[in-house]
């Protein structure tokens, strides 16, 4: 075994006086932790959603309607716009035209400032829209009360809020058909809304994001840093030295691979600590299945470094097959967005992806996800049989040297 | 230098492609000397010692290596050698004493570390990383950790190439001392001066075969008893061959260097000085000398070492 410890010690202590190594394990996923907390962090918040709009109501035509439609929807707004009793920040921030403003040129300077990005939507009630709204509310068979809304194709905000404001229209339909006596609320079918997931407790974007950083921190140093490290040393003819020695193929990869394990318990060390002191995560990675998962993502993610070192001839070589696989292991796997809904091609790559199973199993561990697309012993069969296949051909394939 | 063989090959073929670069060779070499092979670049050195290091598998021939007959160098016999690979690198950011650690480890039976960094005069640079050693101590390095086994063969694969004057003598001292410390080695070069001054026996090789094999002196000394006589001329006419060869064997003539050999030194450096005086033929740098392996080369070859 003293062969096996000697060359885990040497590529981490390599490792460690390598400024280019040190940067890619330890400064380059704290980077990412941080950018990804500052950026994500605040935006996902639901208390820090708000959406701005405009609302502009023309005087209406008809005084003599048993109710105005257009002022309970003004008061609808005006009462989204506000904050509530505990203080938290409105769903709206509501932009209206001021007394005695021209609203032609109001609505024409809030539509500028929609396509600027800075609206989310306008919504105009037009002059006869109580009585539109009176007449259709008589009579389904007559035409629908015509509100305008205003709303930008290109902002994903403006799509957002013109749907909010569809459901706002739907509710106070449904209000104002009740009170002419239309609308029965008892016989009304209805949707039962079921939350899922992380209905009891909100899940802080950090502790949402810690474990796709710490698997990430694996998969990048699993994919770039093994063969980095060892073509580099195989271009440097420094494993030709090994060649003559009784060191085998199959001694090296293990004493490799334990060094690799210890750099990656560093690495794991330390993205913890600044995720829980330095943005406040919450998350634990102390179950058995956390650490089962955890050693098994760092060992799954090397043995493709094996896979990929075994495969190619030169350092360089390694690094483009490496950049290859990046993509679609880390998009197509649920790391930075929800891959449910994915076309079904895709979904094949997904399921032969281990970085799916292991990001889903890392964070049902820790409480930052619940349900799962897999059932439970996939979590681990996939990766396994990864782990085999590409230990198995790297210990057969590798080369100490090319051969001419 | 009666031993025993402890490395013998017998029609040893190695091919690249349509390349022989080894055609067939044999031989055999005793235990406790120096075995050198000797040719120019491109010989079948380097491909014919990593057959015996394991690195290559011949494509045809026997070896037997410790008394064992092996198709390929096995592991039970790489604990016996120690190698100094031509082309070798060490990751850069270890230190001196690590190297010599990490190598130890292979080995089932090895050397303390600090004996080996002593046997290679590197004790000063133990805790001095690999990237700030200069070329000779690099290779002194090399030369440790082939020896950190305490290995019954050291293969050196041109362990002087590329080094200064005082580094190449100082791995003259510490082949001499394995040699006297009774390891075998088996060392290739280009440098005859360095085959002369180390090996016991000489394996003269060319386009991949063996075409000498004996001590230093048995080579030379197949040349005959002639002495070397040399000098450079300013200009060389026929009429001064003709002349030249009247008081010698043979005249050798390269550009405007000379080469006389003769049985007789005395009468033809009085022939010589008195030809030159009489007809004003001025001539440079003359010197006298016995013949080497590189006349060996010449004679067997017609080329030089370094051609």
């Amino acid at each position: 075994m003293k062969d096996i410890f000697a060359i885990a010690r040497t590529h981490v202590v390599t490792a460690l006086r390598e400024r280019v190594t040190l940067f890619w394990f330890l400064i380059f996923p704290l980077f990412l932790l941080t950018l990804l907390s500052l950026i994500f962090g605040s935006v996902t918040d639901n208390e820090d959603v708000q959406f701005v709009i405009s609302l502009i109501a023309y005087p209406q035509s008809a005084a003599d309607l048993p109710f105005s439609a257009s002022a309970a929807i003004e008061e609808a707004f005006t009462e989204m716009a506000t904050p509530d009793a505990s203080g938290r920040a409105p769903l709206f921030v509501l932009h209206v035209p001021s007394d005695g403003q021209d609203l032609e040129a109001f609505l024409d300077a809030e539509v500028t400032e929609l396509r600027r990005g800075r609206r989310a939507a306008v919504l105009v009630l037009p002059e006869d829209f109580d009585r539109q709204a009176m007449t259709a509310l008589s009579d389904a068979s007559s035409a629908v009360a015509g509100a305008r809304l205003y709303m930008s194709s290109t902002n994903v905000a403006s799509e957002t809020a013109s749907s909010i404001i569809d459901q706002v229209f739907a509710e106070l339909d449904r209000n104002l058909l009740s009170r002419m006596g239309r609308f029965d609320e008892s016989q009304a079918v209805r949707d039962v809304t079921e939350w899922v997931g992380q209905a009891e407790s909100e899940v802080a974007y950090i502790d949402f994001a810690l474990p796709a950083i710490v698997l990430m921190g694996f998969f990048t140093s699993g994919l770039f840093g093994v063969p980095g490290a060892i073509l580099f040393n195989r271009d440097l003819k420094v494993l030709r030295r090994y060649w003559v020695t009784p060191l085998s193929v199959s001694r090296y990869l293990a004493g490799f691979g334990l060094g690799h394990l210890s750099l990656c318990a560093l690495q794991f060390v330390l993205i913890v600590l600044v995720g829980t002191y330095g943005f406040g995560a919450s998350i634990r990675f102390s179950s058995p299945t956390a650490i089962a998962t955890l050693i098994l993502a760092v060992v799954t993610f090397m043995a493709f470094g094996f896979l990929i070192t075994s495969l190619v001839r030169t350092a360089n070589a390694g690094m483009a097959t490496a950049n290859i696989l990046n993509m679609p292991m880390m998009f197509l796997s649920g790391m930075f967005f929800p891959v449910a809904n994915l076309p079904a091609f895709m979904k094949v790559v997904i399921l032969a992806n281990p970085v799916t199973y292991l990001l889903e199993s890392l964070r049902q561990s820790v409480g930052a996800q619940e349900g799962t697309m897999m059932p439970s012993p996939w979590t681990y069969v996939v990766p396994l049989l990864w782990i085999a296949f590409s230990t198995l051909v790297a210990t057969r394939r590798l080369r100490w040297d090319v051969e001419r | 230098m009666a031993n025993a063989p402890i490395l013998q090959v017998a029609d040893l073929t190695k091919h690249y492609g349509d390349t022989r670069a080894v055609d067939g060779i044999s031989f055999a070499v005793p235990s406790a000397c120096v075995f050198t092979i000797l040719g120019p670049n491109g010989a079948g050195k380097t491909t014919t010692l990593e057959i015996l290091e394991g690195i290559r598998q011949p494509d045809s021939g026997k070896l037997i290596l410790f008394g064992e007959p092996m198709t390929r160098v096995d592991r039970n016999a790489k604990q016996r050698m120690g190698v100094l690979l031509q082309e070798g690198g060490f990751e850069p950011q270890l230190r001196v004493h690590e190297v010599i650690h990490l190598f130890a480890s292979f080995f089932d039976h090895h050397l303390p570390v600090d004996d080996v960094l002593k046997m290679v005069a590197l004790e000063e640079k133990a805790r001095a990383q690999v990237r700030t050693l200069s070329g000779g101590q690099r290779q002194r390095m090399a030369v440790g950790v082939a020896l950190v086994n305490d290995p019954d063969v050291v293969f050196l694969d041109e362990p002087t190439t590329g080094l200064d004057p005082q580094a190449r003598r100082n791995m003259w001292d510490i082949v001499t001392t394995l040699r006297e410390r009774g390891k075998t080695i088996i060392l290739t070069t280009h440098y005859m001066e360095e085959a002369e001054a180390l090996s016991d026996t000489v394996c003269v090789m060319d386009h991949g075969k063996i075409i000498a094999e004996g001590s230093p002196r048995t080579l030379t000394g197949r040349l005959g008893e002639e002495t070397l006589i040399e000098f450079r001329m300013d200009a060389i006419e026929n009429d001064d061959l003709v002349h030249l060869r009247t008081f010698c064997q043979a005249v050798h003539v390269d550009g405007l260097h000379v080469t006389l050999e003769t049985s007789d030194l005395p009468q033809t450096m009085g022939e010589l000085l008195t030809w030159s005086k009489q007809g004003a033929v001025p001539f440079h740098d003359l010197h006298v000398r016995q013949p080497n392996l590189e006349d060996v080369f010449l004679a067997l070859t017609g080329r030089t070492l370094r051609e």
